[in-house]
Formats: structure tokens, sequence, C-alpha cells
């Protein structure tokens, strides 16, 4: 498998880091259980794929998935640190208007901090 | 150690692998008219009738309700008739009780319609344990150590695992641990699906196959694979807490020693963070079982050393033995992508309607898995239509959904179906059957005869529109297909002039990599999308770029150009 997945937690939230290809299979399959059984105990993430080289077309099925699950169980996700190629593909799918997508880790956490008040 | 320093040429065996039946059981042919299968005798008595509880019930009047058995007795095989009333008969003679020889013909009241074959166990040559034992009469001297006779057996074994069957690596290791511990009887228990611990070999030391029996102290099998421990010697004379334990007392047996099999740790390097949590203790894949009832027979004063080598060498055994299944499993799936491959040669087999006004090309290259690009092309009142699309992922998964896709649109191109209702169809469907994270990009676009093309894209890679040798790359777009049950969609209009061409692409071609993993990129497709008229050129630059790195994914491009 070529992606590692850490989650470290700030005020309540958890970040979830991911590095390295997000593919179809394995990787998505891991990526999946993992956003999951982390939003089962804290519904508020920031996700941030600044380490992710490259995210086929799996792999976003994947995490938009995750995503509009999460948001019908009434949890949320924002998304940082995304590549020129990642802006790309959601570009052309048009997927950004889907995803709330921040320039920084805490530009998402404060988005995040103004929604829970 | 000794073993390494030894030479020994094992030759190849070519020879038949036997099937999953030939296994230590001896097994019964049932032939029925043109039926025929195969029973395992893994218990006895065996009971035949025609009442439905019978191991094997045939329904025929002439059959008795209780019409025979078959017993087992000192490792021979016995059918005795029940009383009844057409009789039992082994190869044509009418018999009250028969001891089974291999290949005798038994039948049951019905004559010749329905009858069993008998064959004892191991009907195989080159099996792995008669290789076995033909070198250890050979190689092995006197003065090799039990440690080295059992480390050589094993080194055989595991290279004859290959060839051999989980079956022929049990008894094998039975025969081993039996002769190194020199007790009386082994039996291996392996885990089924449900956990539960079934007999899947046994032996005596004389060699004779042994069935499951109630003088296994089963309390003592479930300590061993309970315990922690490497393995559990029990000697019964010397433990004061057995007696209320049932074969222990029944039948005196003196020395058990269980030893769990558990599953070799492979090294676990996955992220610590990220690692699901695993179980302290590595699972138990079943047992090793042996026991003895002489005194004279006594193995409480086998070495530690020998048990704790079986522990170890026969977990990995059985395991090696279990991957070589796993690999004729895999190959059984290889045989289903190439399934398919057929379906997706299916879907891009495209016979391209001839219209005076346009014509249409379209070529596909694929990658060694299977994807879910496919092509299509309709020509109707309302223009001549081209479809192309990638359903996500890989696999047989992807080929079907793109089957069923293609026939979806192609199904409402045909019906005359505004674009915008074609796609909104089929993101309703793969919406709300819940297919998944299963989704498909797709460009749907439709040209008609006056120059006018309409086009619908979801979550595709642009299409290039080539007017005069410049390439424009509109920006319009949608959301893919299947993705998000409430999404809505746009189509767009171009007008066309005579020459000017539409090139749609699948991601496959613009993410073909080369050997320093660079993406072949919109811009150099543009470059020679600009250049070239022909779609071979176009192959020709992906292929130029890729150097010898093999594709990831299937690339298709579909050509359009608008004559007039």
């Amino acid at each position: 498998m070529d992606l590692k997945i850490g989650k470290r937690r700030v005020d309540g939230v958890t970040i979830v880091s991911c590095q390295g290809r997000i593919m179809f299979g394995d990787e998505a399959n891991a990526l999946r259980d993992f956003l999951k059984q982390t939003l089962a105990e804290t519904p508020r993430m920031v996700l941030n794929l600044a380490g992710v080289t490259y995210i086929d077309s799996g792999g976003l099925g994947t995490l938009v998935g995750v995503y509009s699950s999460a948001r019908g169980g009434g949890a949320d996700i924002k998304l940082t640190g995304l590549g020129q190629r990642l802006r790309d593909v959601l570009q052309i799918t048009k997927l950004a208007t889907v995803f709330e997508v921040f320039d920084s880790e805490q530009e998402a956490l404060t988005a995040l901090g103004r929604g829970a008040a | 150690m000794g073993a390494g320093q030894r030479h020994m040429a094992f030759q190849p065996i070519t020879g038949p692998v036997s099937s999953p039946g030939s296994g230590i059981f001896p097994t019964l042919v049932f032939v029925q008219g043109n039926d025929q299968r195969t029973i395992n005798l893994d218990h006895t008595p065996f009971t035949v009738g025609r009442k439905v509880d019978k191991d094997l019930v045939i329904a025929d009047p002439r059959v008795s309700r209780d019409h025979a058995l078959i017993t087992s007795e000192d490792g021979q095989f016995c059918v005795v008739d029940q009383g009844s009333k057409h009789g039992t008969f082994v190869n044509g003679e009418r018999v009250q009780r028969k001891t089974l020889e291999r290949n005798d013909r038994v039948e049951f009241g019905v004559r010749d319609v329905s009858y069993v074959i008998f064959h004892p166990h191991h009907a195989s040559s080159n099996t792995a344990r008669e290789f076995l034992s033909q070198i250890s009469g050979i190689q092995i001297s006197t003065d090799t150590t039990d440690l080295e006779k059992l480390t050589l057996f094993l080194e055989a074994a595991r290279k004859l695992n290959t060839t051999g069957v989980l079956d022929e690596i049990l008894v094998t290791l039975l025969d081993a641990t039996l002769k190194l511990t020199r007790a009386e009887r082994g039996y291996v228990f392996m885990r089924d699906e449900e956990n539960n611990l079934r007999l899947a070999a046994g032996r005596n030391s004389k060699g004779e196959p042994l069935l499951d029996d109630t003088t296994i102290s089963h309390s003592i099998l479930d300590e061993g694979v309970k315990s922690n421990s490497e393995f559990v010697i029990t000697d019964t004379s010397q433990s004061l807490d057995l007696a209320g334990r049932h074969s222990i007392v029944a039948y005196d047996l003196r020395t058990v020693i269980c030893i769990p099999l558990r599953k070799p740790q492979v090294q676990a390097t996955r992220d610590a963070q990220a690692a699901v949590p695993t179980e302290s203790s590595p699972e138990v894949m079943g047992a090793l079982y042996v026991d003895s009832r002489f005194a004279s027979r006594d193995i409480s004063s086998v070495s530690n050393d020998i048990l704790r080598a079986i522990a170890t060498e026969a977990a990995s055994l059985i395991e090696n033995a279990r991957l070589v299944q796993a690999e004729e499993a895999a190959r059984r799936y290889q045989q289903e992508l190439s399934i398919a491959a057929s379906i997706q040669q299916g879907l891009m087999a495209v016979s391209i309607p001839e219209v005076p006004f346009a014509r249409m090309k379209g070529k596909n290259l694929s990658c060694k898995e299977i994807g879910g690009d496919f092509f299509d092309a309709v020509n109707t009142e309302e223009g001549l239509a081209v479809v192309l699309a990638d359903v996500s992922g890989k696999g047989v998964s992807a080929a079907l959904l793109a089957n069923t896709l293609q026939g979806m649109i192609y199904s409402q191109l045909t019906a005359g179906m505004p674009l915008i209702d074609i796609v909104v169809a089929a993101n309703r469907f793969f919406t709300h059957k819940h297919i998944g994270e299963k989704y498909a990009t797709l460009i749907i676009a439709r040209i008609r005869r006056d120059g006018e093309l309409e086009y619908v894209n979801c979550g595709h890679v642009p299409p290039l529109l080539v007017c005069n040798k410049e390439v424009i790359r509109p920006p319009h777009g949608n959301l893919p297909v299947g993705l998000l049950a409430d999404a809505t969609y746009e189509s767009d209009h171009v007008s066309l002039h005579p020459g000017d061409r539409l090139i749609l692409v699948t991601d496959g071609v613009t993410e073909a990599e080369n050997a320093r993993g660079d993406f072949f990129e919109d811009s150099r497709l543009e470059a020679v999308a600009a250049k070239s008229a022909t779609l071979e050129d176009i192959f020709a630059a992906v292929a130029n770029f890729c150097g010898g790195t093999p594709l990831s994914d299937d690339c298709t491009v579909v050509e359009l150009v608008y004559s007039g």
C-alpha cells in the first residue's frame, strides 16, 4: 500500500493527514475505514491532503462517498492542502462546488469553530 | 546446522496434482444413472438406506429403509448388510458382511442403476509422502539427530508444497511427528469457518489413517489451543486433576501432547498510526495432537527443542500450503478477469454509423487491468451522437457497470431523448441503486446536419475542439454521474464549420505516465491534436512519451470530424 494516514486532535477536531497515493483498491479502502472510524469518534474533521501525490478516479469516489455520507450523518469535513493537480481534478469534475476547501489547516479549523458556535 | 550442507537434488514432480477430494479419507464414488459424486468416508459407521437421515440416501423402493452400514476395524473398511430385503452386493455377489478392497463395486438393493465404488485413501502416486519416505531412506544416516531429520523432512515437504495439497502436507507432518515423538497416534485439527476445530488428518504409528473418535481428549485439545504456550504436555500419571476427564479415564491415555499451530507472523510494517489494532497473540489455525496409552511408548520425555521446532515449522508449512491453495483461487480469479475482458471488448466493439455530414473514429488501448471505459455511437433523427465514458474503479464490477450504463444511454439516445435527461437518468440510476462509491465520468455529444453541436460533460476530461489548427478547451462541465443524487446538469452548444474536429479522450490519455512519473498532460495532447489529423498520431505521441512504461489505465480517443 502506498498511503500513510495519520491523525491528531486539536480543540475537539481531528486533523487527518494523508501521504502518498489514493488509488482505487487498498488505499481507498484503508482511507474509507480510517475516516469512518475517526468520524465515529469525533464528527468534526479537517482532512489535510498536502502529502497526496496522486488520486485516481476510484480514490476520488471514495472521498466523495465518505464526504457525503458524513454530511448526511451530521458530521463536518473540511479539506485543506490540495495540490494543483487535485484542484484541477475537482475543477474538471465540478466537485470543487461540493467539498469545502480551505487554503490552510488554520482556516479550516476556524471555519469548523464558527460552525460549532 | 548439518542440513544446510547436505546437497539434496529435488526432482521437480510433474505428476498429476491430486484433486481436493483425494485427501486423507477413503472415498465412495456414488454413481446414479449419469450422475456421479464423491463422498468422503470421514466417519464410521457410515449409514446407507432410504431413510432421509442416512449418510447416503438412495431414494428407490428397492432400497430398504435401513439398508447397510460401512464400518471400520483396524484400518479396514467393511460393508455390513442390515437385513435388507433386496440385499447388498459387492462386485455382483450378495454379501452379509465383506471387507472392502480398492475399486470394489457395492450395490444396495438396486442392481446396475446405482452403485458405489470404494477408494481407500491415497490412490495417487508421486505423493509428497512417498517422496519423503524415499529420501528419508536414502539420505538420512543413523547418526542424524532427530531435529535434523525433522528439518530435512520439512525442508523437503516445503519444496514439494508447490505440487502437493494441504492434506498431503498434514499427513507428512503427522508421520514425521509420530516418528520423532514415538507417540502412538497423531491428529491434526484445523479451524473451519465457524472457528470450530475439525479433524483434518489422523495417523497411527504404523502409518494407517485414523478417523475422529471419542478417545481423543478434547479437553486437552481445547486447553492447548487456548494456551499461550508453544506446546502442552500432559502426563496423566503425574496429574491429579484429570480424574474427571472422560477419555483419559476411559481409554487410559498416558501422555498427550498438544501443539497449537499459530499463523506465522508476517512483519507488520504498516504505519503505526494507520494500522488497525491487531490481536496480541497470533491467530491459532489449528492444533497438532499426539497421544500414547502405553508406558512403553512414553512420550513425556520428548525433547522440548523438537516440540518447539515442530510447532513453528508445522505452522509455516501449513500456511505455505494454504498459500498454494490461495494461488489456485487467484488463478480462477484470473479466469473471471478474462470474462470481464470479453465484456469490455464487447463494449468497445462499436459499429460506427455512416452519415454524410460527419466522420467518426474511435480507438482504445487497454491496459492490463480491466477498466470501465466505453464509447458508443448512435445515429438518430436528432443527429449523430457519440458517448465516451469512464466508470471509476477496475475489474469485473467496473466492466459490468460500464455495460449497464452503455445500454441505458444507447436506448435513450435511440429514443431521441434530450441529452440532459439522459445524464439525469443515469445519475439517478447510479445513486438510487446504491452502487457504492462507483461513478462515471462521461461526455455525450450530438451533432446535427447543420453543424450544431450539443454536448454534456459530466466530470470528464474537457473535449478538444480543433478549429483550423487552433485547439479550444471549453470550460463547460458538470458533476460526474453517480456521486450526488441531487446533482443538476447543463449542456453546452457550439456551431461547427466544415473541417472542425471534436476530440474526446479518457483520463488514461492525459494521465499516461513515463518512467519519471510525469503525466502526458493536456498540453502535450493539445499540441499533437493541433498538428495532426489522425488518432494514430495521438496514440503514437502517447507511446513515444511513455517509453516502455506500461499503461496504468485504459486510453480511449474518439474523434468526430464535421464535413458539412
